[in-house]
């Protein structure tokens, strides 16, 4: 078992305490392709953040792996997050300064491996992507999808036990959100990473082999969606 | 922190990417740094333009001169005039054992010299040997005067470097020619080049120097004088020194010893120590000047970093998301902030160390200066100076870096 929730807790105390999840128990086999879906305010974005490692919990158990995730120091999470977890953000988090090349470069720069090495894996990870030509632009220089793919790129390069993608598509058109989800799935198949899609659209959603559906910070259904036809969006390639 | 090009090029990125943000934040600091080692740089020159003004001249010698008395005592009235004779340097030379060289000085102001067509108004100054011992002459041709010329009274003088233009235009060696002076002719024996500076009745530049017993017989004084030149014996209280000579002088014509104007007495150690206290003066002043124009740039660096901070908030966050620990955000925060104060601060070193090589050389080629003047600052304030702007950059830059290190990754995903 890759992650491993276990009734966890999590209050916001702020003016009027906000109970967002309330005993998630929740169980992610290494290579799965899940999609957590839910409404606004349901408490998937908290969920993503303490998978994440970006955010605490208040009660329960969370593993990665068999090691419990509870109470790290700064530094500890950094590192785990580094080395087991890749980032993909719906508003791509790219440096704006730096070239394509040097944001998929980052999280080895923070690993401490030289620069010779970095930009050779970083050059290696572009190249797969298809965006071998655009290592020297700046992000402002692509198109979104251009955009995410760096990102995914740099999700990737430190080989993550876990992907975690936060609205992966938000900011993206139908079709190249299609093409976004297409490489999710192929990087899923071909090197059996375990990626985790939050969205609230389920025409992503069933992009993925399993939806939970999360309400009022309680899992709810769960759903084997093997086949792809939990909705009637997506089968045909019609994701909006 | 290991080394990694990369982490400089990120400084230059950041710093480059808000041009105009940067140079004026910068400016506080280059301004700081080049006000003080202008000031620093120019009080030094200015001290040793000074200094150079005394230079010569013994710091430990005491000038006493003979004036009319203002009280009276003994049974004499007030405005007795007086002068001393060369048993009064014997006293001083047995009775003070402080004392070290004791010689007279006689002077004249407003004497003809006369070489051939030329001629040139001056002091005429009548000396021993052993005044040597006060005013070290610098001799830029052959000698001055030595105890063979005043024991034979030899008709022989040396030239200020002053009556030497006049008198021998075109640097002509005067060395072997004959000057004439009230009707008598002296033969040249060197050139004293010493400009202006202290000096006692007129300056060395303006005067023809010849053996006391000349001067002594030419104007008929008998034996008479109104200055005695001293110096002091290493070591020793001035002060204590004073009082004895005065008390001696006072008993011997009978003044009375507090008759402070009757007996003038000069000490230029009590000068050079003014003058000194005065530079260490100027020097705090102006540190404290510089350090506080230097502080006011250093807190302006602060702020922009707090400001700059707070915009990157996303940035940091994504940093802190993808694997930066927060030391790593802490010292790449505090980098930046030393990379833009010690560059600031090496243009201010820069620019100022420009500015006094200037300076410079516009003082030493003005004429009476003597050459050579530098209002540069020593190596090692400089160095002393770039640490402090290390020190500074970690000062400024602190304040901001804690505040980035308390941005949390998810920082990164709320600010879009």
């Amino acid at each position: 078992m890759l992650i491993e929730l276990k009734d966890v807790n999590k209050t916001y105390y702020g003016a009027q305490p906000l109970h967002v999840l309330k005993g998630i128990n929740l169980n992610i086999e290494r290579g799965e392709f899940v999609s957590i879906m839910g409404a606004s305010g349901s408490g998937k974005s908290t969920l993503l953040n303490i998978l994440g490692i970006l955010d605490n919990y208040d009660s329960g158990e969370y593993r990665i792996d068999g090691k419990l995730i509870w109470n790290l120091t700064e530094s500890k999470a950094a590192e785990y997050r580094n080395k087991m977890i890749g980032f993909i953000f719906q508003s791509y988090n790219l440096i704006g300064f730096k070239t394509a090349v040097e944001n998929v470069e980052l999280p080895l720069f923070y690993q401490g491996i030289s620069r010779h090495k970095r930009h050779e894996m970083a050059m290696d990870y572009l190249d797969r992507l298809g965006l071998k030509e655009w290592a020297g632009h700046y992000p402002n220089e692509m198109s979104g999808g251009q955009k995410q793919r760096v990102a995914i790129a740099r999700a990737l390069i430190t080989k993550p036990d876990i992907i975690l993608a936060d609205e992966p598509t938000g900011a993206l058109d139908s079709k190249t959100s299609v093409e976004i989800m297409e490489l999710l799935k192929e990087l899923n198949e071909r090197d059996r990473l375990t990626i985790i899609v939050v969205t609230h659209e389920s025409g992503v959603a069933n992009y993925t082999n399993k939806i939970i559906h999360i309400k009022d910070g309680v899992i709810g259904e769960v759903e084997e969606n093997r086949l792809h036809d939990s909705v009637r969006f997506g089968s045909d390639g019609a994701l909006k | 922190m290991r080394f990694d090009i990369d982490r400089y090029k990120e400084i230059i990125d950041t710093l480059s990417r808000n041009r105009s943000r940067t140079l004026l934040t910068g400016f506080g600091i280059f301004w700081g740094i080049f006000m003080l080692l202008v000031m620093l740089g120019g009080g030094d020159g200015l001290k040793k333009i000074l200094s150079e003004n005394f230079s010569g001249f013994a710091s430990n010698s005491i000038i006493i001169g003979s004036n009319n008395t203002s009280k009276p005592y003994g049974g004499f009235k007030r405005d007795r005039y007086w002068l001393m004779d060369k048993s009064d340097i014997e006293a001083i030379k047995t009775l003070v054992p402080e004392a070290d060289v004791v010689t007279m000085m006689e002077s004249q102001w407003g004497y003809e010299f006369v070489y051939e067509d030329k001629s040139y108004s001056g002091i005429l100054k009548g000396l021993t040997s052993d005044y040597l011992g006060v005013e070290s002459p610098k001799m830029r041709y052959g000698r001055w005067l030595n105890d063979v010329d005043c024991e034979q009274e030899r008709k022989v003088c040396v030239l200020g470097s002053r009556v030497w233009e006049n008198l021998f235009p075109g640097e002509e060696d005067p060395t072997g020619k004959h000057v004439r002076i009230k009707g008598t002719y002296y033969q040249v024996i060197g050139v004293d080049d010493r400009k202006a500076g202290i000096n006692i009745n007129g300056s060395p530049s303006e005067s023809i120097v010849i053996p006391y017993q000349l001067m002594d017989r030419m104007f008929n004084k008998g034996g008479k004088f109104d200055i005695i030149c001293m110096t002091l014996k290493g070591g020793v209280d001035s002060d204590t020194a004073q009082d004895k000579v005065r008390r001696l002088l006072a008993r011997r014509h009978t003044i009375d010893p507090d008759d402070k104007q009757g007996i003038m007495m000069l000490d230029t150690e009590k000068i050079f120590s003014i003058v000194d206290n005065l530079f260490k003066g100027v020097n705090i002043l102006v540190i404290l000047v510089g350090l506080g124009t230097l502080l006011a740039g250093a807190i302006g660096v602060s702020n922009i970093m707090m400001v700059t901070v707070k915009e990157r908030t996303t940035e940091i966050g994504i940093r802190r998301a993808i694997g930066a620990t927060p030391k790593m955000i802490l010292s790449q925060i505090i980098t930046e902030s030393i990379g833009l104060t010690v560059l600031a601060g090496m243009f201010g070193i820069l620019f100022s160390v420009l500015i006094l090589w200037g300076a410079g050389q516009i003082v030493s080629s003005l004429p009476d200066m003597g050459g050579g003047i530098s209002f540069q600052i020593g190596f090692w304030t400089g160095i002393l100076v770039l640490s402090l702007l290390v020190v500074l950059g970690v000062l400024a830059g602190l304040a901001p870096a804690l505040r980035a290190m308390e941005i949390k990754p998810v920082d990164a995903m709320r600010e879009e």
